[in-house]
């Protein structure tokens, strides 16, 4: 313990570290790393809380952790392998989730310093928001493979979290999922659509049927398939696909048929959509070709999952999976419904088996379970010596913290390459300084909401938009100045409120709402912006300032992607962002002022987020 | 370098390493599981070292050290139980060391590698030799001997918060992805009489090359009057001085500078550095006394930061997949800065490009 050997640290150095208490947010790869560090320096009163159970495709990193320990608490087995470092400090574990109100701006206030190792946004978010009430330093941490990232959060003198929008989820056009896939993604996203109508939550959005309202597909040649099927939503009138399956008990037979051969051919019908595309072929399922796609690549492994299946063998999991998931979904309680996880054998295997089977009727490239498995879990992989390192930049940084040096706890990367300075650590040589417009951290709270408010009911715009989209824990929300509470986050104060719109309760085009959050000390303007919903098409829009409103040029990050401006008809892909995502990356710290410059001239400055998929 | 590929993996390796394998593929896995790896020198540093090569999954990591643990490595040897202080560090470090993954031969020499000089052939039996927490000479003496058995050489200490690692690699082969752009036919099944379009697309090649490594007598070889060679150490980070001196400090004391001397042992270190800097005109204050207050023992984050990327460039090296670093990595502390320099003359002819062999290489 370097702190009570006198004459490593200075003296002064040596007595903070002893008397400092800390708290480490996550006990996974960084976690274990910080915790680890923390020990071995000196430190002697540390807590550290984490929600997650220990999986075995974490043992490879998170050191503390072992074969025997699978299925137990991270930060309970966390503390118990710290200890034998150094039986005499104390650490408190909590096996809970950070966003609670048991960790209220009092709790945070005992903390010299908050270490984040935390592995999604929501939770970054909120920890940043109780930092900044409780105005503790937060040093943010995160990896993605090679690289990763330290910064330091402190009030008034860096940018908080929040301060850059997010880019938001990765998402695809509803008619390129359901009538015209050209890649292997979208052939994942529409297997996990179909888990979800068939075992999942029901949610319209996520239909995997043909869609005749497709824009491409009107005119002449559509019609014959269109005439009197559809309605106006644009799906084919029926009953729902998950009764449809229950009426025939899920047999795998009657379920490939209908998915793979009827729905395809009616595909073909639209035959507007295959001008300039590759026709789909439906398939029979009494005459599935037995080779595997590519199969010269087979030999690679042996490994079930490293290989591509034949469409004979996708069939045989297909029928084997949906098998499995019926026996489960059967064992839940009405009205209860399955939740999609990588990690579960049978849910991977139908996505895999059915994303395998689309593609092979598309023409799109086959692949084995393991690349299938990445895309659909969005698997961001982590390695112990990345997180060693990163974590080993956070606690040098923690101990500058106690020193009082906190200008020189500037943002540091690592890199894969080194620069053309040679640099792999890469400090950058600034602070950025707060974004004056953060809805978070300026003293100017704002933000515009767009949102439909002949349709969004009270419970709606709670969930959606104030817990999912600002992040807010349990709000209080009245109409500005004139004491009407639309939400309270006293139970059943407002349950009468749930159901009905907004515009039922009073709000119209430029109501000026307020929402404040007793749990995060945060209070938040909203602007309300009406706007008529379309289909498709995301439900709100959060826009941080009013000057944002006016329409800007296509960003950059979307011609790059191809996405090539095809309408706003998106549909949401669920991002899980499984391991420590990293935020955002400088590709070198000596292009800060031109980087910036190129930020600010963008919607809302959040086109360096990596998104790896 | 590594053979043994050919070998598949289990299904309690695949699920074991599942996330590392989707970075850097199942052939890089594979090689890595038949790799041999020697640390010699097992304290904070040396530790971490192992630590991730064995979490890697590597076919064997060996432990040398003829010396026994003291109170000083508690600032970072984690391996080592509080109960046996006193007790030879390899030794003391076997059991967590092999619980952190039992598919490892976790092994432990309780000598000092001079025991081993006139025996060449017991360095023979790794692919990769890494060296920690030696004096100079002993360092140059086993690079000589790696080189002559075509082992791969790595050296490493950490100082109090600083840190460097060395490689030779001497010939090293691998592979490396690049992006490349060329123009390819947009294929539209509308239009087949008319000539195809050709688009520009940025395609990843895998190419494969090879690097050349110099040993690190080269570097201790270097001439600081040379200009040229003047200029660089006044570019360079004071990490690469800092280092020189005080490998210095440890082959003129036969020891490290201690905790219970801070104050003489920073004397002693100034004044090694005002002769070092002198000698090659260089200012004083490129190494200012700063650096000093935090040299002593090895102090735990900087184990992490500094065993962190060595581990990264033995999975690299053993792995055959990306380009090493050639042939110094410096940590500074005060600045937060990992540097990559190049120093003893490198080959010029340096990354040899050759066509890709389809069979040879993983596209995984
Ligand atoms: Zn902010």
């Amino acid at each position: 313990m370097a702190a009570e050997i006198p004459g490593v640290f200075e003296s002064s150095l040596q007595d903070f570290v002893k008397k400092s208490k800390v708290l480490v947010v996550g006990a996974g790869g960084i976690g274990c790393e910080i915790l680890k560090n923390l020990v071995l320096t000196g430190f002697s009163d540390i807590e550290i809380i984490d929600l997650d159970t220990i999986d075995v495709s974490n043992l490879n990193r998170q050191f503390l952790f072992q074969k025997q320990h699978v299925g137990k608490s991270k930060a309970v087995v966390a503390r118990e392998s710290a200890l034998k470092f150094n039986p005499s400090v104390s650490i408190k574990a909590y096996h809970a989730s950070i966003i609670s109100p048991d960790f209220g701006v009092s709790f945070f206030k005992q903390f010299q310093v908050v270490l984040n190792a935390l592995d999604n946004r929501a939770a970054r978010n909120h920890v940043n928001r109780m930092c900044l009430a409780a105005d503790i330093p937060l040093l943010e941490s995160g990896t993605a493979g090679y690289e990763g990232q330290v910064e330091l959060i402190k009030k008034g003198m860096t940018k908080c979290y929040e301060c850059d929008l997010k880019t938001a989820s990765k998402t695809y056009p509803g008619c390129t999922i359901r009538n015209t896939p050209s890649e292997p993604i979208h052939c994942i996203v529409w297997a996990k659509h179909l888990f979800n109508q068939l075992f999942g939550e029901d949610d319209p959005d996520e239909d995997v049927s043909p869609d005749t309202a497709d824009p491409e597909a009107s005119g002449k040649a559509g019609d014959t398939a269109l005439n009197t099927e559809a309605n106006d939503t644009g799906n084919v009138i029926r009953v729902s696909t998950r009764t449809w399956a229950q009426s025939c008990n899920y047999d795998p037979q009657k379920l490939f048929d209908k998915l793979f051969h009827d729905d395809i051919k009616y595909l073909l019908s639209m035959s507007n959509l295959w001008k300039t595309r590759r026709p789909p072929t439906p398939l029979v399922s009494t005459e599935l070709p037995d080779a595997a796609a590519g199969s010269s690549k087979e030999e690679d492994s042996g490994l079930k999952d490293q290989r591509c299946w034949s469409i004979a063998e996708c069939y045989t999991v297909f029928a084997n999976s949906c098998k499995q998931l019926r026996e489960q979904f059967a064992l839940l309680k009405e009205g209860d419904h399955l939740v999609w996880d990588k990690d579960d054998k049978y849910a991977m295997d139908f996505v895999a088996a059915c994303a395998n089977i689309r593609a092979h009727i598309f023409g799109i490239t086959q692949n084995s379970r393991f690349q299938i498995k990445s895309m659909a879990g969005n698997i961001i992989p982590a390695i112990a010596t990345t997180n060693a390192v990163i974590a080993g930049l956070v606690v040098l940084h923690a101990l500058r913290i106690l020193e009082n040096k906190l200008e020189t706890c500037v943002p540091v990367y690592l890199r894969l390459k080194p620069n053309h300075k040679g640099h792999v650590i890469v400090p950058e040589k600034v602070f950025e300084s707060p974004n004056p417009k953060c809805y978070v951290c300026s003293a100017k709270r704002e933000v515009i909401v767009k949102i439909d408010i002949e349709r969004m009911t009270v419970k709606q715009f709670e969930e959606i938009v104030l817990k999912k989209a600002l992040n807010m824990h349990a709000p209080d929300v009245t109409l500005d100045g004139q004491g009407v509470v639309l939400i309270s986050s006293e139970e059943g104060e407002t349950t009468s409120n749930n159901a009905k719109t907004l515009k039922e309760l009073g709000l119209q085009d430029g109501s000026v709402i307020v929402a404040d959050d007793f749990l995060q000390d945060y209070e938040l303007r909203i602007s309300i912006v009406h706007k008529a919903y379309v289909k498709d098409q995301p439900e709100y829009e959060v826009i941080a300032a009013a000057e944002d409103l006016v329409p800007k040029p296509i960003q950059e990050e979307e011609k790059k992607n191809g996405s090539k401006n095809e309408d706003d008809n998106v549909m949401q892909v669920d991002l899980e962002n499984e391991t420590n995502d990293v935020r955002k990356r400088k590709s070198d710290s000596d292009e800060i002022p031109t980087k910036k410059a190129k930020v600010d001239n963008q919607d809302n400055g959040y086109a360096d987020d990596i998104i790896v998929l | 370098m590594v053979e043994g590929n050919r070998i598949e993996l289990t299904e309690d390796e695949a699920e074991l390493y599942d996330r590392q394998i989707r970075l850097w593929g199942l052939e890089s896995q594979k090689r890595l599981r038949a790799a041999k790896v020697l640390v010699i020198g097992m304290s904070g540093l040396g530790a971490e070292v192992t630590k991730n090569i064995v979490l890697a999954g590597v076919k064997s990591l060996t432990m040398m050290d003829g010396s026994v643990a003291t109170k000083e490595d508690l600032c970072s040897q984690f391996f080592i139980p509080h109960s046996e202080l006193g007790k030879n560090r390899a030794e003391a470090s076997v059991e967590r060391a092999q619980q952190l993954n039992p598919m490892v031969e976790v092994k432990a020499v309780p000598h000092y590698p001079e025991k081993f000089a006139d025996e060449p052939d017991f360095y023979t039996k790794f692919d990769i030799v890494c060296a920690t927490r030696l004096d100079l000479p002993t360092y140059l003496k086993i690079n000589t001997i790696c080189r002559n058995a075509n082992v791969k050489f790595f050296c490493a200490d950490v100082f109090g918060t600083f840190g460097y690692h060395f490689s030779d690699l001497q010939n090293h082969e691998y592979a490396e992805e690049e992006t490349k752009q060329i123009a390819k036919p947009v294929l539209s099944s509308h239009t087949p009489n008319k000539r195809a379009k050709m688009e520009k697309e940025a395609v990843k090649v895998t190419v494969k090359k090879t690097d050349k490594f110099v040993p690190l007598q080269a570097v201790v070889d270097m001439d600081w009057k040379n200009e040229e060679n003047k200029k660089k150490l006044n570019e360079m980070d004071s990490s690469f001085i800092l280092s020189m001196i005080l490998l210095s400090f440890r082959s003129k004391q036969k020891r490290d500078p201690s905790p219970a001397t801070r104050e003489e042992d920073i004397k002693l270190l100034q004044s090694i550095r005002d002769e070092f800097l002198t000698d090659k005109s260089v200012p004083l204050e490129k190494v200012p006394d700063e650096c000093f207050r935090t040299v002593f023992a090895e102090v735990s984050p900087s184990c992490a930061v500094v065993g962190g990327v060595l581990a990264q460039e033995i999975i690299k090296v053993v792995s055959q997949k990306g380009a090493p670093h050639n042939n110094l990595f410096l940590f500074n502390p005060l600045s937060s800065c990992g540097t990559v320099v190049s120093l003893g003359n490198i080959p010029s002819q340096n990354s040899k490009q050759e066509p890709v062999d389809l069979i040879d290489l993983d596209d995984d």
